[in-house]
């Protein structure tokens, strides 16, 4: 699971239709990837602007494996304490680490092929929902 | 249904059990790391008592022929799921058609699957394990064979496993203060003395100060100990009496013999010690061969890591379910 897409046209459209059907006039989110702004106009079409500060997404775009909620970053499988060196390749379907709440372990996925580049929170700090905690470089 | 693709001899469904029929011969039966069975349980959204599959041969594969949450726990090792690797102590969601594989686990002894809802055998005196003894219980009273089919129960559970799964810190890491590890190579298993300790010279102390080998004569009815044989002082004549699982005791070769989950109901060999009931999963996940040595508990120890396992355990019961509810909202 990652954090909301907010530039997602769905993601988009879903909160169009909650702000009209609460009569709420609009709203503004933004985060480090961007900003998204909904006015809802009475009569005329909704109009929406999404801008980004980041790069235009390429091929060759790192993707971000982001916390799906908040918890301790474990870094590694904490199982057999692997101290992975970077940058390595890894599969879709690697583990690249947990996030400890208590006794449980929520697993971090890759959640597709590439390169892991960077590892972004340092282990065992509390991270929060949407935090980037890994970056990998596709590989198609 | 689950369907049995491969496995060895004396796997078998269990549960935490069938107490309370001892008085009338009936052994209680039941997981030989039952703490294994909980933790199991309650990460797929199973009442913690659910009866799953006890894997003691490897290797063991199965076939899902629905869509069916699972966890393997217990044993070490990487379970597979068709061609993927992945976490022991950890519910993930299987697809219909894919096969669930355990292999040979690196150190430990015993591996359990749970299956969300449960296997749906019929319980006979309130359990569904397989008294192997009795011929009863689990499926039709014997082991799995190739080709059995296994029904399961409904799930109950209110919130999905997360897509990546949803993972435990195993009792044995985050009840490290609690279970003493190895020391070189042998496991420490804590036990009280038993009602004809005294029998035995300088305290038992031949008992207590040795390394014991578990023997190839071991089942989960009894582990036999090999080691240097201990005598008691005085040979007595004992009639039957009531034992339940953790009770060591000697019979005339001087050996020990450790009562396991299909402990006999009575006997008449003097009682050393009985292990206490906390540890008993731990010796259920050691192998024939290894070592043990058993170290002089108190009722207060016993009492104070009874505490401990019940915490950890609520623990992981409130967290997961907590950390479902939490992603299926954000979902």
């Amino acid at each position: 699971m990652s954090a909301i897409d907010f530039s997602d046209p769905t993601t988009i459209a879903l909160l169009t239709d909650a702000l009209t059907a609460a009569g709420v006039s609009g709203l503004e989110i933004s985060w480090p990837g961007g900003q998204l702004r909904i006015v809802v106009a009475t009569g005329e079409e909704a109009r929406i602007n999404v801008s980004s500060t980041a790069q235009p997404v390429s091929a060759a775009q790192p993707v971000v494996v982001k916390a799906p909620m908040a918890g301790h970053f474990c870094s590694g499988n904490s199982s057999r304490s692997v101290a992975d060196r970077l940058p390595r390749s890894v599969s879709a379907a690697d583990t690249l680490g947990f996030l400890r709440v208590g006794p449980i372990l929520l697993p971090l996925c890759a959640g597709r092929a590439g390169i892991l580049t960077r590892q972004l929170a340092e282990p065992d700090t509390l991270v929060g929902f949407g935090d980037p905690l890994f970056e990998i470089e596709p590989q198609s | 249904m689950i369907e049995i693709l491969e496995t060895g001899p004396f796997n078998t469904v269990q549960d935490l059990g069938r107490p309370g029929y001892r008085d009338i011969g009936v052994s209680a039966s039941g997981a030989m790391d039952p703490f294994a069975v909980r933790i199991g349980n309650i990460l797929v959204g199973n009442d913690e008592v659910a009866a799953g599959i006890e894997v003691q041969t490897f290797p063991f594969s199965l076939r899902f022929d629905r869509r069916t949450v699972f966890a393997v726990t217990g044993a070490d090792g990487d379970p597979m799921l068709d061609a993927l690797k992945l976490l022991p102590w950890c519910a993930y969601t299987a697809e219909a058609g894919q096969v669930l594989e355990l292999k040979h686990p690196p150190t430990l002894a015993r591996a359990y699957v749970s299956v969300g809802g449960g296997l749906d055998v019929p319980s006979v005196m309130g359990s569904r394990s397989t008294s192997l003894r009795g011929s009863f219980g689990g499926n039709a009273g014997r082991p799995l064979v190739k080709g059995d089919r296994l029904a399961l129960g409904n799930s109950a559970d209110f919130a999905p496993v997360p897509a990546n799964g949803l993972a435990v810190i195993e009792p044995a890491v985050a009840l490290r203060d609690v279970f003493p590890d190895f020391v070189d190579g042998t496991l420490p298993v804590r036990a009280l003395p038993g009602g004809e300790h005294a029998l035995f010279p300088d305290d038992g102390d031949a008992f207590w100060s040795q390394t014991w080998k578990i023997s190839s004569r071991s089942d989960r009815t009894g582990y036999r100990l090999s080691g240097e044989p201990i005598k008691p002082t005085t040979s007595i004549e004992m009639r039957s009496h009531g034992i339940v699982p953790g009770v060591i005791q000697v019979p005339p070769g001087g050996e020990p013999i450790v009562q396991m989950s299909d402990a006999n109901t009575a006997g008449g060999y003097p009682k050393i010690a009985g292990v206490i009931e906390c540890d008993l999963w731990r010796l259920g996940q050691a192998r024939i061969g290894s070592r043990i040595r058993f170290v002089r508990s108190t009722h207060a120890e016993a009492r104070a890591i009874e505490q401990a396992v019940a915490r950890y355990v609520e623990d992981v019961r409130t967290t997961s379910e907590m950390i479902k509810r939490a992603l299926k909202a954000m979902a």
